[in-house]
């Protein structure tokens, strides 16, 4: 199969979930658009990977889910932190790090 | 090391150990014991010296010159700086009297000081200034010497400053402090432009170099010589630098006694002899200290006259003869002007001694105008202040008067325009018979004060309160400022025996140095000053005996004038002060150097301070310079602070959009 | 046995990061172990430095950053001996003083503390500029700590004009020493920043122009020298006293250092070019630091001022540019951090004295009760003003000789900065100990504690002062070799009179 219809649907699912966070307001749906966002770039490495018959997509790839692991974990906590001060669960009302 | 330099160097130690054994222990000591070892330190002191004297009378003429080392002090990159000592004629002249001198002072203050807080702080002051002044007269390089010279300043600052807690007296011991910085700055300017050409800061070495690399009358030496002459003037108390002698009486009698009269004062007398090498070389500069001696001679007697601090007479009288003795070295009569110091010592030591046992009597008060009829009171103290006096005025055959008319018949036979100096010096002459008989006369005749009356009944009068005569504030007995009890010589054994001995002196010191008879001080100095041009000149017959006669006649005719003004015709002096009234407070403004310094000095000083401090450091410094640089950082960081929104999508928009402009930089570029 | 630079050089630092994890209450003792170790090692290598010996000694030299040419070279010479040692001295002195009393935080004080001495100790012994540039800017990080968090009243402020005013000369300085080190490799494949190397490749005369004057910047708000003394006033009132001590004693050298390390060797053109415009920024400096000294009634600040005229004093014996004005620079910048510390030391007895109170309108009569006090006092106030006998004044006269040479007039001047010294500090000794006892003031002698932090200081000024030749003769080598070059340039009149000089001296037995 051509290498371009997979680029075609990562590019249309990054866009989705680059798009998402741009809109959205809720921190989790903001999460859910990032992983979207790496998966993305996930199905492009293992295409990349397969097309040139080589490893290190696929070990990149690896490395993605990893660090998008340690990032969702995170995220949560810090999403459960913000919950328990009973802040708004809202990025546009957590502005404080403004200069 | 030879006995000669062993003696020099003990010399100096004495009153060094002294100083700091007092002032690591002298508290532990009882009662008079700090002053003992005081005044034992210094009879070592001065036994060392008459040992340095005897081992250099043991050398043979050439060879009465030894320059001992002790360690390198600074000595690198072609400065050779050594801790070393030069013992000729000359300073084991100036140790043994600076040592005997001091010697009898600390004896008197034994008991003068008696009932003072500051007993031991005295004691280990007074010490440290006599190691300060041997070291000052022993310095064997310039460097030396400038240490000696501000550690003499630093002693006089602290015993003039003694009562610390009179504000006159801090007063007056930072004035004569910064006079005397000045003074120091003035010699080591002076020294920079004679080690320029000599290459070298050891005495022998630079008076030797300075015949080849200096041709007479060279600029350069001349500029040095004067800048010389700052130190010496400041230190000597000549115009215009004196004006911190008379406020220097602030400090304890003794003080005024050793420091202010006998020793340190006559540093200046003795560094013009010393450097008289360079001197002879640059008569300019010679010239300017013979006319600020002879200036300072007349205006200094003039003053005297007119004041009526007993005390800041005879400071007066002492920079008058001062005056003397910087004329007679700067005109080349070396031995005169050194023989004069030596039998001002004695006489001036004396007369402040005199002094300080009326001032005990009167509880600290030193005005002439509530003293009077202590004749019959002290007669011990009037004995001695009137041969002070007599020697003071030049009356034969007491020591003053040998050595002032040497001063004068030498001077005069320089020949040409000195002829003025000489004419000068006994015009000086003659008012110091004034001066010296007014406070005399005023102080003991006439008819008895209260106090005179009390302590002829046996009860020494003391003030309730002591007042400061100054400020009327009242003194703080507190601290260091004598207690009820005034020790006055006629009770005191130890002050007895130093004033009976500095009498004797005073009346047979003259003895060294008779016109036609003997010149003990001319032989003995005469190595150092062999390489003179003055040294060997000598005087006719009857210009000598010329000198005498004058010199007589001028002396009772002073005493004469004061007999009749003060004691004979009382109302003449107020008839006079009534008649030449601005003459009188020319006089009693002491000519308004004061004033005059104030105006110049001061006041642009603390205008210039002031100005710093309230306009320039507020706007230029901190409102221009620091707050240009740190408001040009700020207004940048604060555009950089508004791209900081907080807005999360905000950010993330920022990162789409420039990922995006990336790629298309890519793809156009390709 | 060998002794290695990078021990001297790290030990504070380790000590300090045990301070920073060991309990609060050992904090303190163990940041003092650390500064003695550092004390006795220097005091080693005093012993063992050879005088004689021209050149670097003691050399550690490994590659850091290979493919920029940065090099961790570290070495000892005459310019840096003394300094060190100082800074070794002054960081045990404070830290014992500092242990006196209790501080917030004292992990993190102290630790901090450590870190700063290391950084001093790395700008002084680097011979490397990158590495003089890292650690010449990494002094200002502990300092930016200890001021805003142990400060007094106003100290957020007075940090933030500190960093940043320090900051802007820091980076004009790491600029110039980038260029510096391009420039100097032109034509040579081989970067390399080690001052050795540089040395051997001088810079067209238009590019050693503009990177002098950065560096000079930098050195001179350092310093401070007027006028870019502006951070000063606020910064010496709003430290903390034991910082302060080693702030004014040893930070202000580290600049001075610099001119003789880098701007002297470096840039010899530029230095020749600029002597006038330092001479007078000296002098001004010298004028100025010492009518502002004489009329501010706060003792921290007649303090900062002196120290602007005493380092304007250094800075003049510097661009004299013979070896007499290099010598007595040297032998000032360690008499200066000699004296000032313990001067700072005596503020904080006497403002205990005083109600806390640090002004001279509020004091007065303090010796009646503690003449130990004022004895140590009137010394350091007398080594202050330099008075002959003191070190100090052997550095001036040392300083005043190399400029008269040079130029008379500014000698001239320059000298009434002595009379001006003498005048200030003497103010505030009498207006201190003397007259009549200030409103709130309490005569206390000193305590024994702290009179073993005192007391020691002053023995080692009465020691230098009857022994100036110790300094003197480990810096003469280096400092000779350091002016040569320049003194050569001269004109002509000064080198007949180093050739009559130097015949002088041989005709002297």
């Amino acid at each position: 199969m051509d290498i371009g219809w997979f680029l075609a649907v990562s590019a249309l699912i990054f866009t989705i979930g680059a798009a998402g966070v741009l809109t959205r307001r809720s921190p989790l749906v903001i999460l859910l658009c990032l992983e979207l966002m790496l998966n993305a770039a996930n199905l492009a490495l293992i295409a990349f990977a397969r097309m040139h018959g080589s490893q290190e997509g696929q070990v990149f790839a690896l490395i993605v889910m990893v660090v998008a692991a340690c990032e969702v974990t995170i995220g949560l906590g810090i999403i459960v932190a913000v919950n328990r001060r009973r802040l708004p669960i809202d990025v546009d009302e957590m502005q404080e790090l403004q200069g | 090391m030879t006995s000669l330099e062993l003696f020099a160097w003990l010399t100096l130690l004495f009153p060094l150990a002294g100083c700091v054994a007092l002032a690591l222990a002298g508290r532990s000591l009882p009662g008079r014991g700090p002053g003992w070892v005081g005044t034992g330190a210094l009879a070592l002191s001065f036994a060392s010296a008459v040992g340095a004297l005897l081992a250099l009378l043991a050398e043979d003429h050439e060879h009465r010159q030894a320059v001992a080392v002790a360690w390198d002090y600074a000595d690198s990159v072609g400065i050779d700086a050594q801790l070393s000592l030069l013992v000729d004629p000359l300073s084991v002249f100036m140790i043994v009297v600076v040592s005997g001198v001091s010697m009898l002072i600390h004896l008197y203050s034994i008991s003068y000081l008696d009932s003072d807080r500051g007993y031991v702080r005295f004691f280990a002051y007074l010490n440290y200034f006599v190691f300060s002044m041997l070291l000052l007269v022993l310095a064997g390089n310039f460097l030396v010497l400038i240490i000696g010279w501000a550690f003499v300043g630093a002693a006089s600052y602290l015993l003039i400053s003694f009562w610390y807690r009179r504000t006159t007296a801090t007063g007056a011991g930072i004035k004569a402090f910064i006079i005397n910085v000045l003074g120091d700055v003035g010699l080591v300017l002076g020294t920079f432009f004679i080690f320029r050409h000599v290459g070298t800061l050891d005495f022998v070495g630079a008076f030797e170099n300075a015949r080849e690399e200096f041709s007479r009358g060279d600029a350069d030496l001349t500029a040095g010589l004067i800048l010389l002459l700052v130190g010496a003037f400041a230190k000597s108390a000549q115009i215009p630098l004196h004006t911190w002698l008379p406020d220097a009486m602030e400090g304890p009698t003794p003080v005024s006694a050793l420091i202010h009269a006998a020793t340190m004062v006559t540093a200046g007398v003795y560094l013009i002899a010393r450097m008289h090498p360079l001197f002879e070389l640059a008569p300019t500069a010679a010239a300017v200290g013979a006319i600020i001696g002879c200036l300072t001679l007349l205006v200094a007697a003039t003053i005297a006259i007119a004041v009526t601090d007993l005390k800041r007479v005879i400071a007066y009288s002492t920079m008058s003869q001062i005056g003397y003795m910087i004329m007679a070295v700067s005109a080349g009569a070396y031995a005169a002007g050194l023989f004069h110091l030596m039998t001002h010592a004695f006489f001036k030591a004396l007369l402040f001694m005199a002094a300080g046992s009326v001032i005990a009597a009167m509880a600290g008060m030193q005005d002439l105008n509530r003293m009077g009829g202590f004749k019959r009171a002290m007669p011990f103290t009037f004995g001695c202040m009137v041969i002070g006096g007599l020697a003071l005025a030049g009356v034969p055959p007491l020591s003053g008067f040998f050595s002032k008319d040497e001063i004068l018949l030498l001077v005069g036979d320089r020949g040409g325009w000195h002829w003025i100096l000489y004419a000068a010096g006994y015009l000086g002459a003659f008012l110091t018979g004034i001066y010296t008989f007014r406070m005399i006369f005023r102080a003991f005749l006439g008819e008895p004060v209260t106090e005179a009356r009390e302590l002829e009944q046996g009860h020494l009068h003391h003030a309730e309160a002591p007042t400061n005569p100054a400020t009327g504030e009242v003194e703080d007995a507190d601290v260091g400022f004598p207690g009820p009890e005034h020790q006055i010589a006629e009770r005191e054994s130890t002050m007895k025996l130093a004033m009976g001995a500095l009498a004797l002196l005073a009346i047979v010191g003259g003895a060294l140095q008779i016109p036609h008879a003997t010149h003990v001080i001319h032989d003995f100095l005469e190595p150092t000053f062999a390489d003179s041009t003055h040294y060997a000149s000598k005087p006719s017959k009857a210009h000598i005996n010329r000198g005498l006669v004058i010199g007589t006649l001028v002396a009772l005719a002073g005493i004469a004038i004061a007999y009749l003004v003060w004691v004979k015709r009382p109302q003449l002096a107020t008839a006079a002060r009534a008649r030449l009234a601005p003459v009188h407070r020319l006089l009693v403004n002491k000519w308004y150097f004061d004033e005059l310094i104030d105006a110049l000095v001061t006041r642009p000083a603390q205008w210039f301070g002031a100005w710093a401090q309230q306009t320039f450091e507020r706007v230029f410094v901190n409102g221009l310079l620091v707050g240009g640089t740190t408001g040009v950082v700020r207004v940048g960081s604060s555009a950089v602070r508004a791209a900081q929104t907080g807005f999360l999508r905000y950010y993330a928009l920022l990162i789409v959009v420039g990922m995006v402009a990336l790629a298309f930089y890519f793809l156009l570029a390709t | 046995m060998t002794l290695h630079l990078s021990i001297l050089l790290w030990l504070p630092l380790a000590f300090g990061v045990l301070a920073l994890v060991a309990p609060a209450r050992a904090a303190g003792r163990l940041a003092l172990a650390g500064g003695g170790l550092a004390l006795v090692y220097a005091v080693l290598y005093l012993v063992d430095f050879d005088a004689a010996r021209p050149g670097l000694q003691y050399l550690t030299n490994e590659t850091w950053i290979d493919e920029l040419g940065i090099s961790y070279k570290l070495g000892l010479d005459g310019l840096n001996m003394l300094l060190v040692a100082l800074t070794t001295v002054l960081w045990f002195a404070s830290l014992l003083w500092a242990n006196l009393r209790e501080w917030e935080r004292p992990r993190l004080f102290y630790f901090h503390l450590a870190l700063a001495e290391t950084a001093v100790l790395g700008a002084l012994l680097a011979q490397d500029l990158a590495l003089f540039v890292v650690f010449f800017d990494l002094m200002l990080v502990p300092f930016f700590f200890l001021t805003g968090m142990w400060g007094a009243a106003n100290r957020v402020q007075a940090t933030m004009k500190l960093v940043i005013y320090t900051l802007v000369g820091s980076l004009l300085m790491l600029t110039a020493a980038i260029a510096t080190g391009v420039l100097a490799a032109q034509g040579d494949p081989a970067l390399s920043f080690a001052l050795s190397d540089l040395a051997q490749r001088p810079l067209a005369e238009s590019s050693q122009q503009w990177i002098f004057l950065f560096f000079t910047a930098a050195f001179l708000v350092k310093m401070p020298a007027f006028p870019l003394h502006g951070w000063m006033p606020d910064g010496y009132r709003a430290m903390p006293l034991p910082v302060l001590a080693v702030f004014s004693g040893v930070l202000s050298k580290v600049a001075a250092y610099g001119f003789l390390r880098i701007c002297l060797p470096l840039f010899p053109d530029a230095t020749e070019q600029f002597q006038m415009l330092l001479l007078l920024v000296a002098l001004a400096s010298i004028l100025y630091g010492s009518a502002m000294a004489f009329t501010t009634p706060e003792m921290r600040l007649i303090l900062g001022y002196s120290s602007v005229a005493q380092l304007g004093f250094i800075t003049l014996g510097i661009f004299a540019l013979n070896a007499q004005g290099a010598q007595g620079a040297m032998l000032q910048a360690f008499n200066h951090g000699l004296v000032v510390a313990p001067a700072f030391f005596v503020v904080a007895l006497l403002a205990a004295r005083a109600g806390g109170s640090q002004d001279i309108r509020d004091m007065g009569g303090m010796a009646m009760r503690a003449p130990v006090l004022a004895t140590l006092f009137l010394i350091v106030a007398f080594a202050t003003l330099a008075m002959p006998g003191s070190a100090n004044f052997v550095g001036e006269f040392y300083i005043l000789l190399g400029v008269f040479e040079e130029k008379i007039v500014i000698a001239l001047v320059a000298s009434a900065g002595i009379v001006m010294a003498a005048y200030y500090a003497l103010r505030l000794f009498i207006t201190t100990m003397h007259n009549r006892m200030g409103a709130r003031v309490e005569s206390r002698e000193i305590a024994p504690r702290e009179a073993l932090v005192l007391a020691p200081l002053v023995l080692l000024i009465l020691a230098i002062a009857l022994y100036p030749q110790f300094a003197l003769k480990r810096s003469e080598e280096t400092v000779s070799a350091v002016t040569a070059p320049l003194a050569a340039q001269q004109a002509e009149g000064g080198a007949e009179t180093a050739q009559r000089r130097a015949a002088a001296r041989d005709e002297a037995p």
